[in-house]
């Protein structure tokens, strides 16, 4: 099989498996057994329900798992009528129900289990997930957005070849993706053809405005239109809202946490640097409803190119 | 200076952008804060920073710098050479400490 990383997948993919939660693709419906039963039971089990694994639990909380291969190898050793107490494997590699997703299939990439026991916050098993659970509900969830983005496409107007727009849909503390939007942006209208000053003036906004998402909001979009006569960049998040803008239009101001700083930014030059790069600039934020922040860089005609700053 | 004489002077590894090392530098940023990086508006620029992930080459590529030179011997993510691969961005390492490459650089930017 070759190794798969969803680094390359389309956006709209990404999305779905950061929104979708292990929870929502786990089998609830479980098989489990006890340190006392045969390994012989256990393998009955796994006949009868067409399973692979079963996890042994004491109550609610999993303590081993017993796969195909340890029933294999005790048919092989002879100690099939064994409780499987002494059998079965103890390092468990397990995931958490409000996990991502993205975090389930990054581990079937890396540990090679056919599936992997599913905890609660209150560390009870709550679930097991295999790759055909992920299969199957990312099959239907990518129907459901497929169906969604048709619609959205149907009544678009044909757009011109020199004018461009997308929206991107940016996540909290997504760090792993962080800038490949507005990378996007600045290769798509450096292809316009654009006077690489201004050029650099929208890749600076997009990239600030992107990593305010990323690190301060619960998470937004981020929108482009351009046109050869402007283009306007738009943040809408849906909170925590800023509960002092003036303060956050300050140079060096930042509410941001070591961890953040420890990445090179958080330096509270965030804001007042989309400002000093637009030509217009314009803030409204509501704690608890969240953010919109807009900038616009005008294109004027090539022979008097003058950088307005508000 | 171009970023081959940086190459040579500094004795730096060059990491990604073999291509690219022909490319211009006139003007130097040495500093770990992206978010200032972000607000140095100088053309034909050399990036000197001894962060090493990711972030260095989105940043880098924003403000359309010509290489990235990281100090202090360190190796960085392999994500971040292989970003800096795909935008064909010069990536260069070197053993020297940030002051010392700021010595060396002044010395190739005289000439």
């Amino acid at each position: 099989m070759t190794n798969f990383t969803l680094d390359s997948s389309p956006s709209v993919v990404l999305e779905l498996t950061l929104r979708l939660k292990i929870r929502d693709v786990m089998t609830t419906e479980l098989i489990l057994a006890e340190k006392k039963d045969s390994l012989r039971h256990i393998q009955q089990l796994m006949k009868h329900n067409r399973i692979t694994g079963v996890p042994i639990v004491e109550g609610k909380r999993l303590v081993g798992m017993v796969s195909v291969d340890d029933i294999i190898q005790a048919l092989d050793g002879g100690y099939i009528d064994d409780p499987c107490d002494h059998h079965m494997s103890r390092q468990l590699i397990v995931l958490e129900d409000d996990m991502p997703l993205s975090l389930g299939i990054s581990f079937f990439e890396k540990y090679h289990f056919g599936r992997f026991p599913v905890l609660n916050k209150d560390n009870e098993l709550v679930g097991i997930v295999t790759s055909r659970d992920i299969l199957t509900s990312l099959l239907m969830e990518m129907n459901k957005e497929m169906e969604h983005l048709e619609e959205k496409l149907a009544p678009q107007k044909e757009v011109p070849p020199e004018c461009w727009s997308r929206e991107f849909t940016l996540h909290k503390f997504d760090f792993e993706h962080a800038g490949s939007a507005s990378g996007t942006i600045k290769k798509e209208i450096k292809d316009k053809g654009l006077d690489p000053k201004n050029l650099r003036r929208i890749a600076v906004a997009s990239y600030e405005m992107e990593m305010n998402l990323i690190v301060h909001s619960l998470g937004g979009t981020l929108k482009v239109e351009h046109t050869p006569e402007r283009t306007i960049l738009e943040a809408t998040d849906v909170g925590p809202g800023i509960e002092d803008v003036d303060k956050a239009m300050t140079e060096g101001w930042s509410t941001a946490n070591d961890w953040i700083r420890s990445l090179g930014f958080g330096a509270g030059m965030g804001l007042p640097n989309i400002k000093r790069v637009s030509d217009e600039f314009f803030i409204q934020s509501q704690v608890g409803k969240g953010t919109l922040v807009r900038s616009i860089i005008y294109h004027p005609p090539e022979k008097e190119v003058t950088h307005e700053h508000s | 200076m171009n970023l081959s004489e940086v190459v040579a002077a500094l004795g730096c590894q060059v990491l990604a952008g073999n291509s690219s090392l022909t490319q211009n530098v006139e003007n130097v940023c040495a500093c770990d804060l992206m978010s200032d990086v972000l607000v140095v508006e100088k053309d034909n620029l050399l990036l000197v920073t001894s962060l090493t992930t990711e972030q260095v080459v989105r940043t880098a590529d924003i403000v359309g710098a010509h290489g990235i030179l990281i100090s202090n011997g360190k190796k960085p993510l392999e994500k971040t050479v292989q970003l800096a691969h795909q935008l064909n961005l010069p990536l260069l390492s070197t053993k020297l400490n940030t002051f010392e490459v700021c010595v060396e650089l002044g010395k190739l930017l005289k000439k």
